[in-house]
C-alpha cells in the first residue's frame, strides 16, 4: 500500500522524520517494504497484512499512528458540505441475494464535463502510482486510495431501464471489461447490470461499455460492499486480480459507503468548479452491520502476555483504535468499530493492546510448567548413527527437491502412474518422486562434470507412491558411488569403486541395526542386468542395490560405473532388534579351511543356498577367504577358499567329530555343486 | 658420597634419554655411543673412575649403580639401532614427516547440520521431535490452522496442489504438525518439528520451491507472550551467541494470536557497522515468526483454550545458512555441489 506522507499529515498531524515515522510503524507492525523520497514528498510502501483491509488507506494508515500517539488525533475529511438528500426518481437499486451484497450505496450526478484533475490531485495520484485519467474516475481512485472504499461510476446514459441489478450472471452471458478483454460468465460472477445487459463485474472491474468517456455527461456512482468470498470466488474463476477485489475480498467496512459516496462528490465539486448536488441517491443495505461485542476479562491481557499493563492503559488504548468499551466491573464489553473486521476474539484485543503498548516492553521468561514425559524417537537415533556411519565412510549427504520431471520416474519404475503436481513449477518439477536414485545420479553427473574424481553420496527424504485414492510417503535412504575409492598417493594404490565394497558399505548399514541384509538377484530398470539386487531383510523386500545400466549412465555423461542403492529407512529401523544381553558360547571353536574349484555356471549365491541347506548342526559360521582364477585354474572354473567354524552347545568337540562333521558336509556340498577338492 | 654419585648417575641418565629422542641419523647415534661409552673418555669410564674414591663399603654398591647405567645405555643404544637405522642401512628409508594419506570424509549437508543443531538446542529444553508428513491434508495444513476456505491469507503461501487429490497439498509450513501433535496428545506439549516445506515460488537467490523450517509449539496452562520470548531467547543465544538481544514486532499469521516477527540483533557487528554483511547496516536480522496459539486452532484441535494457552515458533533453514554462514544464494544449496558441501557438516 502507497502512503503519500504529505497526504497522510492531512488526517493525522504528526511531526516525525521519515525515518521516524517509518520506525513507528514497524513497532505497531506496519513494515516499510521501499521509501521513495523525491521533490520533498516522500512515498512509503507499506506492506499490509491480509487480517488488515483497513490498512489498504490513508484513513487506516493514520487511525494507527493516532492510536500509537495519544498527543495526536485522527481527522478525516469535512464532509458536512455534502449532504446526501434521499432523493428517489425515476432510478431504482435492487439487490437481487442479500448474501452477495451487504450495502449497495448509489447516486446520480447530471451535468458534468469530462475534465483533468486539478493538477495537485494529479500528482497526488501519480505519487501513489495510480495513472490520471479524468476528473471522474480519478475521484473514484482517490476516494480510495485516502478511506480504503472502491467506487465505481458509470455513464448514466449507457445504463437501459433506469436501474441497476445486484445478480448472479447466468450461463452464457458475456462481458467486455474496461480492459477490453470479453469474458464469458457464469453464476460463480456477481454481476451489476441493468435491466437488460452485465455492465459490470461487481467489486472487480467494470465494463467497457458503460465506462466514463470523453462524451459522459451524468454519471451513477456506486459505492458498495460486497461479500468477500464471492468477489474472491469471482476474481479467481477470471484470473483477475483488482484494487478493488484485493479489497473487497478482505472484507469492507459497510458503514464507510456513504461517507465515500460524499468524498467522490466533494472531490468532483472541486474538479467541477461547482457544489454538486445528487440527482439521485439510494441507500440499499438489507441487514445493517452489526458487531457482538466481545468479552475481555480486565486481568487477560495480563494473563495473556506477561506483561504488567495497567486496566486504565489498556481501557486507553482500544478507546483511541476506536473500540468502544462497557465497564462491566472485572471485565469489559468490547465493540470493534465497523472498519476492524478482523476483530473477532478477546486475543484480537490483548494483540491490539500489546501492539499499541509497545512489544518493546515484554520480558523474556522460561516456561518451567511444561514437562511432559518425553518420547525419544528410537528413528531420529538411528538415522543419526547411520549418517555418521556413510560419512565417516566417505559418503557426503545430498538434499535434492521432491519433485522431478516425469521420464525420472518413468527411468525407476515405467509402469507406476506418477502423483502429479496440478500446478508445477514446470515440466521438470511436475512429478513427486517415486525413488531418490535419479536424482543421486543427477548429483554425481554435475559433481563427476565438474572434474570430481570421487562422487560418493547419500541422500535421506521421501518417496511417494499412491494406492488406490491413498498417497503414501516412504522415508528412504538413498546411497551411490562414483570414480575413486581411493586417490593413489606415495603409500597407497589408486582404488576404483566396485561393487563388492559397494554392497559391504550396505551390509555395514544393516549391522549397524542388528539385521542382515539378503541381496536377491532381482532386475530393477535403473540397474544393470548383471547387476541387480533386490536388498531383503529376513525375507522382506526394504529396498534395491546394484550397478548403474549403461543407458541411465549415458544420458548422464558418466564415463565410469556407478553403484547405487536405494532402502526404506523406516521399514529398516521397524526391523531392527531392541539391544539385549545374550550370552555367549565358552567351548572353544574348532575351524576347518575348505579349497576347491567351483564351475563358473555356479554363482556364490547358489553355493551359499547349497551350504545353508546342507548346513551340520555343529557349523557357527562359515567365510568367503579367497577368490581366484588364474594360470593355475582350469578354464570354465574358479578356485574358492572357505572358512568353517565349527562349536557345539555343551561341550568341547574333539578334532574326530570336527573332522567327520567336515568331511561329510564338504562331500556332500562338491556332490551337489560338482566341486573339486583341490 | 654414595648418595652423590647416584644423583649424577640419575642427571646422566635422563640427559641421555633427552639426546637418545633427538637423534635423526645413524651418524649422530654412534657420536652418542662415543660420548657415553668410549673407554677413555665416556660418561660411564668417567663415573668408574671415581670407585677409587669411594669407601670399600660403598664400592659394591657404587659399582653396581654404575654398571646398571651401563647396561641401560647400551640397550638404548642397540634398540634405537634396530629400530631406526639399522634399515636405514639397507636403503629402505622411513620419514615420519611424508604427509599422511587422504582418506576419505564425508559430510552432513549444511541444511541437515544446521537442522540438527537446532533440534540439540531444543532436545536439552526438554522438547520432543515429531515430524510429520510432507504430502499433507489441506484441512492440517490451513482449516483447521484458522485459513479459512476461501481467505485471502491462503493467497501468502503459494501452494502446489495435487492432480486427482483434492484434499491434498504439499505442506506450505511445518505448522500442520502442531495440528495433528495436538489432535493426538494432551497438555502439556512442548514439541518442534522439523523438515521440509514447499512454496511455488521460482528459484532465484532468496526463493526455492523445497526449503526447510522448523516448527516449535508448547501447551500447558499458563503459558503467555513472555514465555515464548524467553524461550527464544535462551535458544538464540545458544545458537547465535551469548549476547543476543531479541526484538519482538507485530505480525500476522492466521494461527497465532498475539503474533510477533522476531529479529535478532547482528551477532556480528552487534549493529555497530553501517556496511554489516551480514544486517546490512540495520543491526537486525529476521529469523522468526512467532506467536501465542489462537484459540480457535487449540479448539479446533480439541484444546479448551479457557483452560490451556501456548505459544508456537518458526524459522526457516535455509535463511539460517544464509544469514550465519553467508551462504550467498539459496540455489547453492541444492545443487549439491561437492565443492560446497565439503565446507559445511
Amino acid at each position: 500500500m502507497k502512503i503519500n506522507v504529505e497526504y497522510l499529515k492531512r488526517f493525522v498531524a504528526f511531526d516525525l522524520d521519515d525515518g521516524a515515522l517509518k520506525e513507528l510503524l514497524a513497532g505497531i507492525g506496519l513494515e516499510t517494504a521501499e521509501m521513495q523520497s523525491s521533490g520533498g514528498e516522500t512515498v512509503l510502501d507499506i506492506e499490509t497484512t491480509p487480517n488488515r483491509p483497513d490498512w489498504l488507506s490513508h484513513y487506516g494508515i493514520a487511525r494507527e499512528i493516532a492510536a500509537k500517539n495519544a498527543r495526536l488525533r485522527f481527522t478525516p475529511m469535512d464532509l458536512t458540505a455534502v449532504p446526501l438528500p434521499a432523493a428517489a426518481g425515476d432510478f431504482a437499486i435492487r439487490i437481487e441475494d442479500a448474501s452477495d451484497c451487504r450495502r449497495y450505496s448509489g447516486c446520480i450526478v447530471r451535468d458534468l464535463q469530462v475534465r483533468e484533475s486539478p493538477p495537485e490531485v494529479q500528482r497526488l495520484l501519480l505519487s501513489l502510482g495510480l495513472r490520471p485519467i479524468n476528473d471522474i474516475v480519478d475521484a473514484s481512485n482517490l476516494v480510495m486510495m485516502t478511506c480504503g472504499q472502491p467506487l465505481h461510476i458509470f455513464d448514466l446514459e449507457q445504463l437501459q431501464g433506469g436501474q441497476v441489478r445486484v445478480r448472479r450472471a447466468r450461463k452464457g452471458e458475456t462481458l467486455r471489461l474496461l480492459d477490453e478483454r470479453e469474458v464469458a460468465l457464469d453464476e460463480r460472477h456477481l454481476l451489476i447490470a441493468d435491466a437488460s445487459r452485465p455492465l459490470a463485474l461487481a467489486g472487480i472491474m467494470g465494463g467497457l461499455a458503460s465506462g466514463i468517456s470523453a462524451g459522459t455527461r451524468h454519471v451513477f456512482i456506486e459505492s458498495a460492499c460486497f461479500e468477500p468470498v464471492v468477489i474472491r470466488l469471482g476474481a479467481h474463476a477470471l484470473g483477475l486480480k483488482t484494487d478493488a477485489s484485493y479489497r473487497f475480498e478482505r472484507g469492507m467496512d459497510a458503514e464507510a459507503t456513504l461517507p465515500a459516496l460524499q468524498m467522490a462528490l466533494l472531490l468532483l465539486s472541486r474538479s467541477q468548479g461547482r457544489a454538486l448536488a445528487p440527482a439521485f441517491f439510494q441507500d440499499v443495505y438489507p441487514r445493517p452491520q452489526s458487531r457482538p461485542a466481545i468479552r475481555l476479562p480486565k486481568a487477560f491481557p495480563a494473563q495473556l502476555t506477561g506483561m504488567e499493563i495497567p486496566a486504565a492503559a489498556c481501557a486507553a488504548i482500544l478507546g483511541r483504535l476506536g473500540f468502544r468499551l462497557g465497564d462491566e466491573g472485572d471485565h469489559w464489553q468490547v465493540t470493534p468499530p465497523s472498519h476492524r473486521v478482523d476483530a473477532e476474539y478477546k486475543e484480537d484485543l490483548v494483540e491490539e493492546i500489546a501492539r499499541i503498548h509497545g512489544y518493546e516492553h515484554l520480558q523474556g521468561e522460561m516456561p518451567l510448567s511444561a514437562n511432559p514425559v518425553l518420547r525419544v524417537d528410537r528413528e531420529r537415533v538411528i538415522v543419526q548413527r547411520l549418517k555418521y556411519q556413510l560419512a565417516d565412510a566417505g559418503f557426503n549427504e545430498v538434499i535434492n527437491y521432491v519433485f522431478q520431471a516425469p521420464e525420472e520416474n518413468l527411468m525407476a519404475d515405467p509402469h507406476e502412474a506418477p502423483l502429479v503436481l496440478k500446478n508445477p513449477l514446470g515440466r521438470d518439477f511436475s512429478v513427486l518422486k517415486n525413488s531418490l536414485l535419479v536424482g543421486l545420479l543427477k548429483n554425481t553427473a554435475a559433481n563427476a562434470n565438474q572434474g570430481l574424481e570421487r562422487v560418493a553420496l547419500f541422500e535421506i527424504g521421501k518417496a511417494f507412491a499412491q494406492y488406490g485414492g491413498q498417497v503414501g510417503e516412504s522415508r528412504r535412504l538413498a546411497v551411490s558411488a562414483y570414480g575413486l575409492q581411493q586417490r593413489k598417493d606415495w603409500r597407497l594404490a589408486a582404488r576404483e569403486f566396485d561393487f563388492p565394497w559397494f554392497k559391504s558399505q550396505l551390509a555395514a548399514v544393516g549391522r549397524r541395526l542388528r539385521l542382515e541384509l539378503d541381496f536377491r538377484r532381482q532386475a530393477h530398470p535403473l540397474f544393470s542386468p548383471h547387476c541387480s539386487f533386490a536388498v531383503e531383510v529376513a525375507g522382506r523386500g526394504c529396498g534395491w542395490a546394484g550397478e548403474v545400466a549403461a543407458e541411465p549412465r549415458r544420458l548422464s555423461r558418466l564415463d565410469r560405473p556407478v553403484f547405487a542403492a536405494e532402502l526404506d529407512l523406516s521399514a529398516l529401523v521397524a526391523a531392527a532388534p531392541e539391544s539385549g544381553f545374550r550370552p555367549w558360547n565358552r567351548f572353544p571353536a574348532a575351524r576347518r579351511d575348505f579349497t576347491f574349484l567351483m564351475p563358473t555356471a555356479v554363482s556364490y549365491e547358489e553355493l551359499r543356498a547349497a551350504v545353508e541347506r546342507l548346513r551340520p548342526a555343529a557349523l557357527e559360521s562359515y567365510e568367503l577367504t579367497d577368490v581366484f582364477r588364474g594360470d593355475a585354474v582350469p578354464a570354465g572354473q574358479v578356485s574358492f577358499s572357505m572358512g568353517f567354524t565349527y562349536r557345539a552347545g555343551e561341550r568341547t568337540l574333539t578334532g574326530e567329530e570336527v573332522n567327520a562333521a567336515h568331511r561329510e558336509f564338504t562331500g556332500r556340498l562338491a556332490a551337489q555343486l560338482g566341486l573339486i577338492q583341490r | 658420597m654414595i648418595d652423590e654419585l647416584k644423583k649424577e648417575i640419575e642427571g646422566a641418565r635422563r640427559s641421555f634419554g633427552h639426546e637418545l629422542e633427538s637423534i635423526q641419523s645413524p651418524e649422530q647415534l654412534a657420536a652418542l655411543k662415543e660420548r657415553y661409552l668410549s673407554r677413555k673418555k665416556g660418561v660411564v669410564s668417567q663415573f668408574l673412575a671415581r670407585l677409587k674414591g669411594c669407601l670399600p663399603a660403598e664400592k659394591p654398591l657404587a659399582g653396581q649403580a654404575i654398571n646398571q647405567f651401563k647396561e641401560f645405555v647400551e640397550a638404548a643404544l642397540s634398540a634405537a639401532g634396530a629400530a631406526g637405522f639399522a634399515a636405514a642401512a639397507s636403503g629402505a628409508w622411513d620419514d615420519p614427516s611424508l604427509p599422511a594419506s587422504e582418506l576419505p570424509v564425508g559430510r552432513f549437508h549444511l541444511i541437515a547440520d544446521i537442522q540438527g543443531r537446532i533440534e540439540d538446542i531444543f532436545l536439552q529444553l526438554g522438547y520432543e521431535i515429531a515430524a510429520g508428513p510432507e504430502v499433507e491434508r489441506d484441512e492440517y495444513n490451513f482449516t483447521k490452522l484458522n485459513f479459512p476456505e476461501h481467505h485471502p491469507a491462503r493467497d501468502e503461501q503459494d501452494t502446489f496442489f495435487l492432480e486427482g487429490h483434492d484434499d491434498l497439498l504439499l505442506r506450505t509450513h511445518t505448522s500442520p504438525m502442531q495440528v495433528r501433535y495436538m489432535l493426538g496428545h494432551r497438555p502439556p506439549l512442548k514439541i518442534i518439528s522439523p523438515g521440509k516445506a514447499f512454496r511455488k515460488d521460482d528459484p532465484d537467490s532468496t526463493h526455492s520451491p523445497c526449503f526447510h523450517q522448523v516448527e516449535g509449539l508448547l501447551v500447558d496452562r499458563g503459558i503467555h507472550f513472555s514465555h515464548l520470548k524467553g524461550t527464544l531467547e535462551a535458544f538464540c543465544r545458544s545458537f547465535y551467541g551469548p549476547d543476543i538481544v531479541l526484538r519482538f514486532r507485530p505480525g500476522y499469521f492466521p494461527f497465532t494470536e498475539p503474533s510477533a516477527e522476531v529479529d535478532i540483533s547482528c551477532f556480528l557487528c552487534a549493529g555497530r557497522k553501517t556496511d554489516c554483511r551480514v544486517c546490512k547496516g540495520t543491526g537486525w536480522l529476521e529469523i522468526l515468526g512467532s506467536g501465542m496459539v489462537h484459540p480457535q486452532v487449540l479448539r479446533n484441535c480439541g484444546i479448551d483454550p479457557e483452560e490451556y494457552s501456548g505459544f508456537a515458533f518458526g524459522m526457516g533453514i535455509e535463511r539460517v545458512a544464509m544469514v550465519k554462514y553467508g551462504v550467498p544464494d539459496l540455489r547453492l544449496l541444492y545443487e549439491n555441489d561437492l565443492r560446497l558441501l565439503g565446507q559445511f557438516g
